[in-house]
Order: structure tokens, then sequence, then C-alpha cells
């Protein structure tokens, strides 16, 4: 052909999205822990939830800012002279910043009486909301981006994260038969509100211009259409629906494994919303 | 630009007593040499595998009936930069008296916020073991040679391009040589769409090349492996 190109790198690797994926399930798990003071068949996760949330999110932090390039300067995204408040990444450094203290001020109130967690746990709940919401502004204000530009991205990864945390908190839930009734609910719930997300998503897409036609067909066929479609979609999304909808998805086997394939279904919604439409832009020369 | 058109605050084009530097290229004067590329890279000892200009050229239409087509591609400087709303920390900023867009590399913290923003993909991470600029693992970008420009010279890109394809000014001025040149032809800028107002302007692009994406399933084979050994090599 004789054509002459220089090369381009994406700009976020795969690591932002399990970066995703693990504040998503530690926001969630607060969340949980949080129910647990207002709604007493969510009371056996107080304590492990939270915990598994408090990990999750050092785990988060740790993998935040081991993906900068120059990870000592995180401490400059702390600095408020330097904020911008145009960028959400500066939100997000608040939003895990009071996250982070909020989780150790209900920490201390864990031991206590029933009342004293309540106004933490609010607190908490909130911000629990706001961080999944955040990461997908991480990804919506880029204008020029297919898929990551849409409305839908921060409430679909609001849903994500509502089932991933619930999907892991099956498996601290110890059989408790309301808790597990419970949890059953917010992924059945979630998974179908996910589906109609995604399923809007990738139909807009495809009636896009010609970058999200492009797009639209770089996601749905090869590599990452398996990823996207078939492990994202049908396997992560629509099949753990069918099983907890189903009689089987009553049932403690049922239920781990519509659990199982919500863990899967959310990291490789992730991994593909965040990659796709990367991959395609570093084909503009 | 009319003043109608400026949504934002940040538009500097037809604002009066303030410069807009622009670059006007014709790509019917540009042959491929390259030169710009090379000074490019001597100017700012650029690694290897990393471009603040390169030019990029396509090979259309079928034999007899073929021609090459470049497209001398850099930072556009856009008038209203979705890097620069995109920079948690400050550290990607435009100038207000002449539209440069530019980098505090000591601020940077290397989140690559502003690269994902980028849709001409101008901005790249200068990897870790360049071997006499000591300015390493932060974002790096063309500056349309600001230290030259604030020294009365032109970038060195244009300072070398043999055909006059680049030519570089003040749009603000109704007097330079790119007004006159944006004024009296037809002239393109790419992925207009995204309301970035670039500040580069093409003269007789392709549309080979400026469209999105276009060779995304028409990948020769031989390029695939440059573009893995590319992959490989790229050590950030």
């Amino acid at each position: 052909m004789g054509d002459y190109v220089v090369f381009h790198d994406v700009a976020w690797h795969g690591i932002y999205a399990v970066y995703f994926f693990v504040i998503g399930i530690s926001a969630a798990l607060f969340f949980l822990s949080a129910l647990s003071w207002f709604r007493e068949e969510y009371r056996p996760l107080r304590t492990p939830a939270f915990y598994g949330s408090l990990v999750l999110l050092a785990v988060a932090g740790l993998m935040l800012i081991g993906d900068l390039s120059q990870p000592a300067r995180f401490l400059n995204v702390l600095n408020p002279a330097y904020w911008h408040m145009t960028s959400p990444l500066v939100w997000g450094t608040i939003l895990l910043v009071a996250f982070g203290v909020v989780s150790i001020w209900y920490f201390t109130t864990l031991g206590k009486g029933d009342s004293a967690g309540k106004l933490p746990a609010m607190i908490g709940a909130l911000l629990a909301i706001a961080i999944p919401v955040y990461t997908g502004f991480d990804l919506a204000v880029h204008q020029h981006r297919p898929v990551w530009n849409s409305s839908l991205v921060p409430v679909l990864f609001l849903g994500l994260s509502l089932i991933s945390g619930a999907a892991v908190a099956t498996f601290l839930a110890r059989g408790d038969p309301r808790l597990v009734a419970a949890l059953r609910q917010i992924m059945l719930w979630g998974s179908g509100a996910v589906a109609i997300m995604v399923i809007s998503l990738v139909i807009t897409t495809g009636y896009g211009g010609s970058a999200e036609e492009l797009t639209y067909a770089f996601m749905t066929s090869g590599t990452m259409g398996m990823t996207f479609i078939g492990l994202g979609l049908l396997a992560g999304t629509l099949l753990p629906l069918l099983v907890l909808a189903v009689p089987m998805g009553r049932q403690q086997t049922g239920l781990m494994a519509a659990a199982v394939l919500i863990l899967i279904g959310g990291i490789s919604l992730r991994y593909s919303i965040l990659m796709g439409p990367q991959i395609v832009q570093t084909f503009f020369s | 630009m009319s003043e109608e058109l400026r949504l934002s605050s940040i538009e500097t084009r037809g604002v009066q007593g303030k410069k807009r530097y622009a670059m006007v290229i014709d790509t019917r004067r540009c042959i491929g040499c390259m030169a710009c590329q090379v000074a490019c890279k001597a100017e700012y000892d650029t690694p290897l595998g990393v471009n603040r200009t390169w030019v990029p050229y396509k090979v259309v239409g079928t034999y007899p009936n073929v021609k090459k087509h470049f497209l001398p591609r850099l930072c556009n400087h856009c008038d209203d930069p979705p890097c620069v709303r995109a920079c948690p920390v400050d550290a990607t900023y435009k100038v207000d008296d002449g539209g440069f867009v530019l980098q505090r590399y000591e601020r940077c913290i290397g989140c690559r916020a502003c690269m994902a923003s980028c849709p001409y993909n101008a901005r790249f991470m200068l990897p870790s073991h360049r071997t006499y600029t000591k300015i390493n693992n932060v974002v790096d970008k063309c500056t349309f040679c600001f230290h030259r420009v604030t020294q009365g010279l032109v970038p060195a890109c244009v300072q070398t391009c043999i055909g006059r394809s680049r030519v570089f000014g003040d749009l603000n001025d109704p007097n330079s040589e790119v007004s006159y040149l944006v004024t009296r032809n037809a002239t393109q800028v790419l992925r207009p769409e995204q309301g970035t107002k670039p500040q580069v302007f093409y003269i007789g692009a392709d549309r080979n090349q400026t469209e999105y994406g276009r060779d995304l399933y028409f990948r020769p084979d031989v390029m695939e492996e440059d573009r893995a050994a590319w992959s490989r090599n790229l050590k950030i």
C-alpha cells in the first residue's frame, strides 16, 4: 500500500476498568452496610460488607495512584490550589477522600448503639452513590468519544456498581434467607436496568455518525465483540437475569451462579466500554 | 470567525487586542519530505515512538489513477481545547494572548485525561528512557514552538518546510499571511463537529485521511506487524 502512519497509544489502559470495578464494589458494599441501619434484613451485612468496602477502597486508591505516570504527584490532585473543577477527576478525588473519611467515622460507630451509625451511614451512602456516578462522568465528558459521551454512562456505572456489590454481598450473606432474598431483588432488578441501558447504548451507537458506526462495528465483532456482547451482555447480564427470574434463582446455587456471572459481566462491560472507543480512536492517524 | 459563533469565554479568535496564532497547511505544496518532523524532533529531543508533529500519507486510487496524499499533523491548539478542561491540576492551560495550548511538566501527574480528551491524538506520554532531556513520564505535545514565537521566530517545522506548505501567523491580524490564506482559500479543519475550533487549517486536505477511522477495517498486514512492534517497544 505504501501508506505511512504513526501509531498512537490508548490513554487509559485496562487497569482503569479494574479500578472502576473495584471502587464500584467498594461503594456498593458500603451502601448495603449503611442500609442495615434502616432495613433489618440487611443487618447481617453491616460489619462484613463494611470491612469489604474499606479493603477495596484502599486497593482502589492504590490502583489509582499506581496508574499515574507520576505516582508521587498524586499529592498535586489533593492540593485545592491546583484543582481544576471542570475535570471529573477532581470531583472523584474529593469524593474518594470524603468517602475514606466518612468510612473511618462509620467504623468508629460500628460497636456503639443502634442509632450512633445512622448519620455516617446516610452521608456515606450518598457518597457511595456519587462515586460510581463520577467514574461514569470520567468517561462521559469526553465529547468526541462514541459510547463514552452519553448521559447513560454515569447511570450505567451506578447500576453496575450496585449489582456487582450485591453479587459480592451474596457471598457474605452466609445463606441468611431474608438477606439473600433482598439481594436477589437488587440483582434481578439491577441486571434488568443494566441490560436495558447497555442495549440502548449499543443501538444508539449503531445509529450514530461515522465514528459511532465504526465503534459499534468494532465493539460488536471480533475479540471485543466476545468481551462486550458475549461476556458482558449475554453471559454477564441477560443470563443472570434469566437465572434470577426463574425458580432456580431463589435457591442458593442459582443465586451464587448468578452472582459470579454478574461479576464477570461487570468487569467485561467496564473493560469493553473503556477500551473499545479508545482503540478505534488510535486509528485516526 | 465571527463574534456570534464564540461559545466559550476561553476563545480568543477575533478578540481585539489579542493574538490568535494559527497554522495553515497547504497540502498541495507538501512533498512529504518529513523535514518538519525531523526539525521538530531535533528542536525538542522528542523520543522514538512519539511525535509532536508527523506526516502520515496515503496512496489512494488504482493504477494508473493513483495519488499520494500527505496530511501533516500536529496539535490543533484549539480555541476551545477539551484537554484544558479535562486536566485535573491545571497542568494544561491555554495562553490567553496567542492561544498556545501548553503543558506544565512539573505539575502534570500523568493521569492522561488530556490524552483521552484530545480528538486528534496530538498528545502522548513521554517515555522514561530519554537520553538527554530529563523530562519523563509526563504528557507532552506540540507547543506551536512557544519559545521561538515569543522571540519573533516561526515554529521549527514552518522554518524548515521547503515547499512553504506550512504557514504560521496571527489570525487576528487581518494583514497576516495566514489571514490572507484562510480568507482567500477553501480551508478544512479536522473533526470540526467536535466544537474544538481547531487553529490548524488545511488547504486541499483529502477526505481519505481526514475522515474518522477509515482504515480500521482495512488494515494492511505489514502495518499491523509494525503496530505490534511499536506497542511492544513503547515503554512508558
